[in-house]
């Protein structure tokens, strides 16, 4: 033994601690799915390197957060290829982390003595989609915005506390500055924190419990349920028996987790050569026709959304994580049958499929929708933007009706922009009865409106051609105008 | 596992599970580690002096023997920050061929200095140094040298140069 190892050794017991950690024995025949968990945390240890780089060229400030992320892309060695990195990680943490939910699930891994584990493992799930929610908006862009736009109008949706929700979300009423701020913080200090503490906490429990046999080696001959007071005296025993391959953590398993981790870390590295990480234009608040959609992994509840009534939005929005959420909980305390094996759990294997299955669908419709679109089916210029914050601050839709909102006082202007132009459009609104003289719609020229203000709302109607766009079939209007006034 | 007997691991099996640890381990660390080492350090070996020729406008426009002021704006790139400072800079030329640029700042401590047309010098208001207008040389005062020239060019009949400040204070012109 050299002398450094020894002089540590006297002080650190380090042989004692590589024989409980390294060379303790394991249950024999474990899969190569008992890697994920490994895999899981070395793109953490990823995510960390990186988004600690990351961090020392990034400015959490609307005024300069897109723009340091810019500089970051082109100006830094490796900076590309870096937000690549963090960007496909992101993913592959939501992945991992799933995938190796799903491994635990399927071997009832979740059953005693490792209830607790299980809860923690639901913990750092939360938090990983904490990160993904706050890291979504940092870059700044388009997306970025409106997606967390979306997001926190969605907590506010639930009952009671919803608009306390959406200002302790963003700092504020409005997604701005103090968003960002708190965004940034909750990424970089308080979720890895956290994450941290459990994942020491949930690896000190598997080393303290051992890791899972095979279902097979802890069903012959258990008694039927966990809460049978013979079961702990059962389990010990079995499990003692599954160790009796010779199994070591070291290099047996280790070696393993070590391949698949590599193998994860170099597709990440491959993915963000080949694709890089999206940067959008910059977030523009102004920008109403911008429809976002979100991460593929929030990709089930925004399609869940566009199936339900309005009405129901809050119980949808809310209600189906919450739901999941407790099931997860639950799940240890209500299943106590001793039985592991999937295929032996019927209940446990219809759900799981439902589970993936509905969440596979709902992607999958997502991914064949048709990109979404404004009610005029192109994007609004700065002048149809304003004309249209003109037509909701003098209550248009009092009156009118577009696409099945709004009243039906006057004509329906769904498709108005196909029936008249802007001129006709700005002259009508300037002075109703002059077109039509049993008019009850008030005239809106000055003073009501100054003639700019006319101009910019018909523009924006002049935009409303239904819901469908149809860039193939103009327009056709022989719009007539009254004749002129005589002084 | 048919070679497997019950309760021994085959020996070759672990050893390349062995080295299966160290060489994923040490390709993950290398994978991340790398790129990530390489941007923290970025700065330190990227030294991109960007050339910046400033336009300061056609040969024909500056008369022979007349100091001409030109004013410009420069944007200057703090890291991700973009901030624009005013300058200038003198121009003298002889024959309205060859020119003399001057940077704008006095060699003492980078005063604006300016043209005294009564003497005919450059003088500058803060400790009252005076240059010559054609060498720049200093004729009294602090000034620990002459006015710092910059490289000039003429292309197309537009006259550049090439904007540089230099330490103040002292006798060497040095790059700033």
């Amino acid at each position: 033994m050299p002398v450094f190892f020894r002089w540590l050794d006297e002080r650190l017991d380090l042989v004692r601690a590589k024989r409980e950690l390294l060379d303790r024995e394991v249950p024999d025949r474990l899969t190569w799915w008992h890697t994920l968990g490994s895999a899981t945390l070395t793109v953490f240890v990823v995510q960390v390197i990186t988004g600690t780089v990351l961090a020392t060229y990034y400015s959490a400030s609307p005024d300069h957060a897109y723009d340091s992320i810019q500089f970051v892309t082109r100006e830094v060695a490796s900076g590309s290829l870096l937000r690549g990195i963090h960007h496909w990680g992101a993913s592959a943490m939501v992945v991992l982390i799933l995938a190796h939910m799903i491994r635990v699930f399927s071997v009832g891994a979740y059953k005693y003595p490792r209830e607790i584990n299980w809860l923690l493992g639901v913990g750092l799930f939360i938090i990983v989609m904490g990160f993904s929610f706050t890291g979504y908006l940092l870059p700044w862009d388009q997306k970025a915005y409106w997606a967390t736009a979306v997001g926190t109008n969605i907590a506010g949706t639930t009952p009671l506390v919803g608009g306390a929700l959406v200002a302790l979300l963003r700092g504020g009423s409005e997604l701005g500055t103090a968003t960002l701020a708190r965004f940034y913080a909750f990424h970089v200090l308080w979720l890895p924190l956290s994450l941290t503490i459990l994942v020491a906490l949930h690896i000190t429990v598997v080393v303290r419990q051992g890791i899972a046999a095979r279902p097979r080696d802890l069903e012959a001959g258990a008694p039927k349920t966990t809460r049978d007071p013979a079961y702990p005296s059962y389990y010990r025993a079995a499990y003692a028996a599954s160790k009796r391959g010779g199994v070591r953590f070291w290099p047996d398993i280790l070696g393993k987790d070590a391949i698949v981790s590599a193998a994860t870390v170099l597709l990440l590295v491959l993915l963000a050569v080949a694709f890089g990480a999206p940067l959008e234009s910059p977030a523009d608040p102004t920008d109403t026709s911008y429809i976002p959609r979100p991460e593929w992994y929030f990709l089930p509840i925004y399609q869940l959304l566009k199936l339900v009534p309005g009405s129901l939005e809050a119980a949808i929005a809310v209600g189906v994580p919450t739901i999941l959420f407790l099931v997860l909980v639950g799940l240890p305390f209500f299943d106590r049958g001793s039985t592991r094996n999937l295929l032996h759990r019927p209940l446990a294997l219809v759900g799981l499929a439902v589970l993936l299955g509905g969440a596979g669908f709902l992607i999958g419709a997502a991914g064949r929708a048709p990109a979404p679109t404004s009610e005029a089916g192109a994007t609004l210029t700065s002048v149809q933007r304003a004309g249209r914050a003109l037509y909701q601050s003098q209550q248009c839709g009092g009156c009118h009706r577009i696409a099945g909102q709004g009243g039906e006082e006057g004509p329906d202007l769904t498709t108005v922009g196909f029936r008249h132009s802007v001129g006709w459009l700005h002259s009508f609104v300037e002075q109703p009865s002059r077109f039509h003289e049993a008019s009850r719609m008030p005239a809106y020229g000055p003073p009501a409106l100054s003639h700019q203000e006319i101009e910019e709302l018909a523009q924006y109607l002049a935009t409303l051609r239904g819901r469908e766009p149809t860039p193939a079939v103009p327009p056709q209007f022989y719009d007539t105008f009254p004749p002129p006034r005589r002084p | 596992m048919a070679t497997q007997t019950p309760g021994v691991v085959s020996t070759g099996r672990r050893a390349f599970l062995r080295w299966a640890t160290a060489i994923g381990g040490a390709a993950s660390a290398l994978l991340a580690g790398v790129p990530a080492l390489r941007a923290f350090l970025s700065p330190t070996f990227r030294h991109k002096r960007e050339e910046k020729w400033i336009r300061l406008g056609e040969v024909d426009q500056f008369d022979p023997e007349v100091p001409t002021k030109v004013d410009f704006v420069d944007a200057v790139h703090d890291a991700w920050v973009e901030t624009r400072r005013l300058r200038n800079v003198w121009i003298y030329t002889a024959d309205g061929e060859t020119f003399r640029v001057y940077n704008g700042r006095c060699t003492h401590l980078g005063c604006n200095y300016f043209l005294d047309e009564e003497k005919h010098v450059f003088r500058c208001p803060c400790h009252t140094g005076f240059f010559e207008i054609k060498s720049g040389e200093v004729l009294g005062g602090p000034p620990p040298r002459p006015l710092d020239t910059l490289e000039v060019k003429v292309e197309d009949g537009i006259l550049y140069c090439r904007y540089q400040d230099f330490h103040l204070g002292v006798a060497d012109k040095a790059e700033a």
